[in-house]
């Protein structure tokens, strides 16, 4: 089993995030360069889901609240102004999170590095910045979906 | 009688989605949010079928299905577990546990039911008498011309309902030899990312069965669809006479 810095992340994202987005969001997707910048400033809404085992880590999908709500109109079949809640959006961006999450988490576990995964939470506020210290390895790619972007963080160090 | 069918997740969007699978079919659904919920359920409805996630807070999927499996009056219901992990462990570990199946997140409505119906049985809602009715109101033949004709406003629900229906004329197209079609946009007052979303799977569900496609519509749709870039180069017909000429 090779180590954590010879995992192809951006493939395991790619691959991921693509298909979550394809299957239940009917949204073509494409990774592109840039980071955070590409997300708007204003408010916005970020899922993360945990793993651990013989590996551990976060991934996180970062989104405008604009973006969340078009990514809950389309997972719910309606239009964005019949969105009741942030209850909603806050549920479709947590299974999308988690579907993502979960195909990570295979890929991984198919590499040889078994872990579990978290239940996944929300967060929703302005400007929000994620910290990264501490790890191994900390990734993110920042991906574009018609005039939205989405950035996917990842990171993970192995188990003591 | 209608098939009962108790689907069990954390997430309301989950359900919903396996809720509106289901739709047309004559079943009465069932909820809960997690494993305790899901067996106070199943203990008192008996349903036909549950579809249970794996990853819930208080009582995850696994633990419901050891004590479904422990219940003489429960251990014969059928159940599709779903997954957000696609690895071999957790897939043998899922067949182990003795589900009947199991669906990998992601996942469409219309996949769950194909394996839905590899165990059940389901039948249609009589009301869908009604809604082959509806796509009367769409579609129409004429001259050897599949026409196509949209409301003035395209929600998200009359998108999947018209792409719902136009699968099924594409084929009725294909078996009569039928390699015309016109999409009549002139009724068309708003536009908006569902009816872009929709003309553009219209397009390429044509072009991939070889069917000739014209859209009509008036000088200020035109305008409209050259707005987005997506439709932008798409030629328009001002009267159906003109689509019929330049077939």
């Amino acid at each position: 089993m090779n180590g954590i810095n010879d995992l192809d992340l951006k493939d395991f994202v790619t691959k991921t995030l693509t298909a979550v987005f394809d299957t239940m969001l009917s949204m073509k997707i494409e990774q592109i360069d840039g980071g955070a910048e590409g997300i708007d400033g204003g408010n916005q809404i970020v899922g993360s889901v945990g793993f651990a085992g013989k590996v551990m880590g976060n991934v996180n999908i970062l989104v405008s609240n604009d973006f969340a709500r078009l990514m809950t109109a389309e997972m719910l079949g309606m239009e964005t102004d019949k969105i009741e809640s942030e209850e909603e959006v806050f549920d479709v961006i947590g299974e999308l999170c988690n579907m993502v999450g979960g195909g990570i988490k295979s890929r991984l576990c198919d590499s040889g590095f078994t872990c579990e995964l978290s239940i996944p939470s929300v967060t929703e506020g302005n400007d929000l910045k994620i910290e990264s210290r501490g790890w191994d390895r900390c990734e993110h790619f920042t991906f574009k979906c018609m005039e939205n972007n989405a950035l996917v963080q990842i990171y993970m160090k192995t188990a003591e | 009688m209608a098939l009962k069918i108790l689907t069990v997740d954390d997430s309301k969007t989950i359900r919903m989605i396996v809720k509106k699978a289901f739709r047309p079919y004559d079943c009465e659904m069932f909820e809960g949010e997690n494993g305790i919920e899901g067996l106070a359920v199943a203990s008192k409805e008996k349903p036909d079928l549950i579809v249970l996630d794996i990853t819930m807070p208080v009582m995850t999927g696994n633990e419901m299905l050891e004590k479904l499996k422990s219940e003489d009056s429960l251990k014969d219901i059928p159940v599709i577990m779903l997954t957000a992990e696609s690895g071999q462990d957790n897939v043998m570990q899922i067949v182990k546990m003795g589900v009947t199946d199991y669906m990998v997140k992601p996942f469409k409505g219309e996949q769950l039911i194909e394996r839905v119906e590899k165990i059940l049985k389901l039948e249609p809602k009589k009301e869908e008498k009604a809604v082959e009715d509806t796509a009367k109101k769409y579609f129409s033949e004429d001259d050897g011309i599949q026409f196509l004709a949209l409301p003035s406003k395209v929600t998200r629900p009359i998108s999947v309902e018209v792409d719902s229906h136009l699968k099924e004329k594409l084929e009725e197209m294909k078996s009569s030899g039928l390699k015309k079609f016109i999409l009549d946009l002139r009724k068309v007052s708003e536009t908006n990312v569902s009816l872009i979303k929709l003309i553009l799977l219209i397009i390429q569900k044509c072009e991939k069965e070889a069917i000739s496609i014209r859209l009509v519509g008036s000088p200020e749709m035109g305008k409209e669809l050259k707005s987005f870039q997506e439709t932008s180069e798409i030629p328009l017909d001002f009267s159906i006479d003109d689509a019929k000429a330049n077939f």
